[in-house]
């Protein structure tokens, strides 16, 4: 399990995305091994954000604190689920090298991204949920993180695009020199020299090249995309996950309105409408 | 000067042994035992609103417990979601500096506070409207705040020039410290002690959301 873990480590300091580390094509994680550690870590953050209602009730009724834990990691999966399988025909029909397991590694591996910034938004979430009594604000502050780390595992998804493209096209390229920080005053005594070693890139630092197959770019753009809605509408059909203290238990809800609606009606309630 | 002193000193003006030692745990621990001591000290008169004789030396207590703990608590709070964009960004090699250049920015804001707490004591000694005090205070933590900015900016230089990602990090950093410490505030309340209110480590109606009040308050003032 450990070595798990630093798989997932080594996927968010960016050296499993380094331009060396890409030059076959693919990211050298196992995608069985890391869903493992991913599910782990969306439970941890459906404890953090299931904790509101078992505060709501007086600490009486788990049910659903363990219904959050297990909808976190499912409402991911699921969403991959959905949109993997356009997203995969699509790649292949504008012609992109990337193979069906290096398609799946590189969203697992965003989804690792973003599940791990979820969880650790989690301590913020669960301070919250024990000292706030309303339950549209922890809506919103839930939409706000949900947002957050989705934001940032897909940047990290065209990011890493971005970087195979390069290292598919430029085999024999180096990879581009890092530019230089700013401007230093006057503690180092060899600037002028190139560094040996460079600053080490992040997960989702920007690398200088030549773009090539923007059309894969642009499916992987449109589907990030997709992936945001659907993901928040498989939110909602997922609900409830925090559950309102003012209706009773149930797994799931009828089907009425939408995501976006009810993220106004929030809004509007936490204004005092 | 006693040495605990002396190094306080020299954290304000941004001694390198705050961010660059080699002995990392000890000078967190050293840092934690600033935010401890010189927080106690301004915790200590803020709870003095109300007097300090009989019932009321116990709010002085309380208030001096709270100020560590309200720092405290949101620093770790805080903690992990910091450490995770850190290592999203790249520079968790640099996390250990990064760490102890925060833990001395905590450090410093409570020395300014403490060097600011004999104005909030003239303050009470001359006013007794408790809004104002709130007000008071409120401005005498503002200060504070914003002048260990300038103290985490000069912590954050050598890390800045490094890596250009620290920088966005450090305002990360802060848009979350306040986010989280401004409600753990709410929650600790009452800090001042309102002299027609019993004497109470916590709010009986402690369960609020500062930032619903808040929305509120702004939603009466536009729709009136």
């Amino acid at each position: 399990m450990l070595k798990w873990i630093k798989q997932l480590d080594r996927i968010l300091r960016g050296e499993a995305t380094r331009l060396p580390a890409l030059r076959q094509g693919t990211i050298d994680v196992e995608a069985r091994h890391l869903a493992v550690v991913l599910v782990v870590l969306g439970m941890l953050y459906g404890l953090c954000m299931g904790l509101f209602s078992v505060i709501a009730s007086g600490g009486k009724d788990y049910r659903q604190m363990l219904a959050c834990t297990i909808k976190v990691p499912l409402l991911f999966f699921l969403t991959l689920l959905v949109t993997f399988p356009s997203l995969y025909v699509f790649n292949a029909l504008v012609g992109s090298r990337l193979l069906i397991r290096s398609v799946l590694r590189l969203l697992v591996a965003s989804l690792g991204v973003m599940l791990a910034v979820l969880a650790s938004f989690g301590t913020i979430v669960a301070f919250f949920s024990v000292s706030t009594k309303s339950y549209h604000f922890m809506v919103l502050l839930n939409v706000l993180v949900f947002a957050v780390s989705g934001f940032l595992g897909l940047a990290f998804l065209l990011q890493t695009l971005h970087r195979l493209t390069i290292s598919e096209e430029g085999e024999s390229q180096p990879p581009a020199p890092v530019p230089a920080d700013e401007p230093a005053e006057g503690s180092l005594p060899d600037r002028a020299e190139p560094s040996p070693d460079p600053a080490p890139q992040g997960a989702l630092d920007a690398i200088e090249g030549r773009v090539l197959g923007h059309h894969v770019k642009t499916v992987f753009r449109i589907w990030v995309i997709l992936f945001g809605l659907v993901g928040a509408q498989m939110g909602w059909i997922l609900r409830p996950f925090i559950g309102n203290p003012s209706s009773a238990f149930a797994f799931f809800r009828p089907r009425t309105s939408n995501f976006f609606e009810a993220v106004f009606n929030s809004l509007g309630s936490v204004l005092g409408r | 000067m006693h040495p605990f002193l002396l190094s306080a000193d020299d954290l304000l003006r941004g001694g390198p042994w705050a961010t660059r030692s080699a002995r990392p745990v000890r000078v967190l621990l050293h840092l934690g035992a600033f935010v401890c001591v010189f927080g106690v000290l301004y915790g200590g008169v803020m709870g003095a609103f109300a007097g300090i004789t009989g019932q009321r030396l116990l709010q002085v207590i309380y208030s001096a417990l709270k100020v560590p703990l309200l720092l405290g608590v949101t620093f770790l709070v805080s903690l992990p979601s910091f450490f995770v964009l850190n290592t999203l960004a790249g520079v968790r090699d640099d996390f250990a500096q990064a760490l102890r250049s925060l833990a001395a920015t905590q450090a410093a804001l409570t020395l300014i506070l403490a060097s600011l707490a004999p104005f909030t004591a003239l303050w009470y000694a001359s006013n007794s409207d408790y809004q104002s005090a709130i007000l008071f205070n409120a401005l005498m933590f503002a200060i504070a705040s914003v002048s260990a900015q300038f103290l985490l900016k000069r912590f954050y230089r050598p890390l800045i020039r490094r890596n250009r990602n620290h920088r966005w990090l450090m305002r990360a950093w802060l848009v979350l410290f306040a986010f989280v410490g401004i409600q753990m505030g709410w929650l600790l309340r009452p800090f001042i002690g309102d002299p027609d209110a019993p004497t109470s480590f916590f709010r009986q109606d402690m369960w609020g959301n500062a930032y619903e009040y808040v929305a509120r308050m702004i939603w009466h003032v536009v729709a009136r």
